[in-house]
């Protein structure tokens, strides 16, 4: 039957190259399709952690509904003790946010001010990357404020100058003191840059008495992927006053957006299967209906109807396969190669700045299982497509066949 | 060897009965016989041989080849009884178009799972009958009328199946290649032994063959 199959292939081209043509372009769309999706994903993902998010963070209980001093860890000693026994963590750092009143000599504005540790900082997000101007924090540069550039816009001051704070300290009771504004940072998402300032906190701690306190202990993993494992393995141990949440959590909004432009990006890939099939399956109706005789005959001289069904599922298995190996090294090297060097859109950061994503860059994901389930599909596409023609041909009677115009 | 008792065979259209093709169909058809279904056009011949040959179903009465009965057989087991027991000649060649003439003498010895070498002999032995060894390498569209009938004959006979079904077998040939084709299915018959039944109305069938059975409105009327 193989053989057979293979001289058919042959025998009747045009049929055989628009099976393989389109074979050939659908699987090699598909592969750099998802992995285009799935690296425009990935690389939003990656920004928007990048910048201050954590790919896991610890709260007490209450503080991400509530707010407020009533919901400060009390003991970041005791949690970070906790995190230093789970594998797949590889940096961590507390912070303090509190919000006050940022005023200059003639403006001033709400502001989101924390007090961070500017080292570990450095290995958990882009604020010392994404410094415009002055100079980052250190662990001793004591009341040095460094604030988003459109933070600064608003209060119209420059480096060096004055800025004064009012708040609430971590004992509700009354905080204010006068920053020197040090270095500036923009990273591209307006909302944060526009809103928020840091301290060392071994200088605010001071003003705001929260020693061993904060808002959130931030964590970031040696692999994004593990994020739930660890989550689970760090919720294990943690003491039940805490929770720990990952960045799916965190970043709802981006979650559902990425969400719905999978949903888009599966519609339009089903609508271009659709397409596909169709296009397979009437070519293939086309050909077997003008071998219906041919069929008849081989009926008449003693091939089963499970031999015709096989000869059938052979020409396409042939078909089918060689577009497929052909396709899946091209379509792999491309999203290969993409991955390493991602190609730029010209404001794609713009469009996706609430979301934290600073880089214009676009990179293709390769990853060899989405490759092979993409590269599956196409494979049962095919011979979902050859049913249709099977079961028309099989449905003639042999002496039907044999006689049929 | 084939024997026919009560058979009969109507045409559909919608539920009424539209025309009544076989009427009582009493036949026995013995062991090398070379016989031919005779009649004018729409008696019935091709449409007994088809019953015969396990190509059509009927509507009541029997048929058995080699005392099984081959009227209660499924789809499947009537494609399989033509596999391995019948050779099938037919008016148009019905040659498969891909295959070289040596592959189409060879498909059905294929399909009931001779060694390969057992296949190039026997293909090799009926082509030299047949006189078609030059063509083996052919492909049936290269080849004329009387060349393609002959292929079909090959093919049918290759396997020694117990009975060779022709119908029509000289309609698309010229009265030379008629003469030669009948000729040489005589020798097949008689060297080999196999059981040969044409459908045919051709003075060339009908002057090669031994026994002549009559057919008109789908009753037999001479024998």
């Amino acid at each position: 039957m193989f053989s057979l199959a293979l001289k058919n292939i042959l025998f009747y081209r045009g049929r055989s190259i628009t099976t393989f043509v389109l074979t050939f372009f659908s699987a090699l769309m598909f592969i750099v399709y998802v992995a285009l999706m799935d690296g425009s994903h990935g690389s939003m993902l990656k920004n928007a952690l990048k910048v201050y998010t954590g790919a896991i963070e610890i709260y007490k209980k209450g503080y991400r509904e509530e707010g407020g001093n009533d919901y400060l860890i009390e003991d970041v000693a005791s949690v970070e003790k906790v995190l230093s026994k789970v594998e797949g963590i590889s940096d961590y750092t507390s912070r303090y946010e509190t919000y006050g009143l940022l005023s200059s000599k003639d403006r001033s504005t709400a502001a989101m001010v924390a007090g961070i540790e500017p080292q570990k900082e450095r290995k958990l997000s882009e604020l010392y990357s994404t410094l415009v101007s002055g100079e980052y924090l250190s662990e001793n540069s004591g009341n040095c404020l460094y604030a988003g550039v459109d933070l600064v816009k608003k209060l119209q001051v420059k480096l060096g100058d004055e800025v004064s704070f009012v708040g609430s300290a971590s004992d509700n009771s009354f905080a204010a003191d006068l920053f020197k504004l040090c270095g500036t940072f923009r990273t591209g998402a307006f909302e944060f840059d526009s809103t928020a300032a840091f301290l060392s906190r071994s200088y605010f701690d001071e003003l705001m008495y929260a020693k061993n306190k904060a808002s959130y202990i931030t964590i970031r993993l040696d692999d994004l992927n593990k994020v739930d494992a660890v989550n689970e393995e760090i919720i294990k141990h943690l003491d039940s006053q805490y929770e720990s949440v990952t960045w799916k959590v965190l970043m709802k909004s981006m979650v559902q957006a990425m969400q719905v432009d999978s949903i888009f990006g599966y519609i339009s890939i089903v609508l271009f299967f659709v397409v596909i099939f169709f296009v397979i399956m009437i070519f293939g109706f086309i050909n077997v209906s003008s071998r219906v005789r041919e069929f008849g005959t081989l009926r008449s001289i003693g091939l089963t109807r499970g031999k015709i069904r096989l000869l059938l599922f052979n020409e396409i298995f042939i078909l089918s396969t060689t577009a497929i190996l052909l396709a899946t090294p091209i379509g792999a090297y491309i999203a290969y190669y993409f991955s390493l060097h991602p190609f730029v859109m010209e404001g794609i950061s713009e469009t996706y700045k609430d979301y934290g994503v600073v880089s214009d860059e676009i990179p293709l994901a390769f990853n060899l299982f989405t490759i092979s389930w993409n590269v599956a599909v196409i494979y049962l596409l095919n011979f979902l497509s050859i049913i249709y023609p099977i079961r028309y041909i099989n449905a003639f009677k042999p002496v039907e066949a044999s006689h049929h115009v | 060897m084939i024997q026919l008792t009560d058979v009969q065979k109507y045409f559909y259209r919608g539920e009424s009965r539209e025309v009544h093709a076989l009427k009582n169909i009493n036949l026995t058809i013995e062991k090398g016989e070379f016989s031919l279904l005779n009649g004018p056009s729409g008696c019935g011949k091709t449409t007994l041989l088809n019953a015969i040959g396990a190509l059509d179903s009927v509507d009541s009465g029997k048929i058995y080849l080699d005392e099984k009965e081959i009227t209660t057989l499924s789809e499947d087991e009537r494609t399989l009884l033509r596999l391995n027991e019948m050779g099938f000649v037919f008016q148009s060649y019905n040659l498969v178009p891909v295959l070289s003439v040596e592959e189409n003498i060879g498909f059905i010895m294929k399909l009931r799972g001779f060694d390969d070498d057992v296949i190039k002999n026997r293909v090799h032995e009926v082509a030299e009958l047949l006189e078609i060894e030059n063509k083996l390498q052919s492909l049936p569209n290269t080849l004329s009328g009387g060349q393609q009938q002959r292929v079909a004959v090959a093919r049918a006979v290759a396997s020694k199946p117990k009975i060779i079904l022709a119908d029509e077998p000289t309609a698309n040939l010229d009265s030379k290649n008629s003469i030669a084709l009948m000729n040489m299915m005589r020798r097949l018959n008689e060297e080999e032994g196999v059981t040969i039944l044409f459908a045919s109305h051709d003075e060339y069938v009908i002057e090669s063959v031994r026994r002549i059975i009559k057919l008109n409105d789908g009753g037999i009327v001479e024998d």
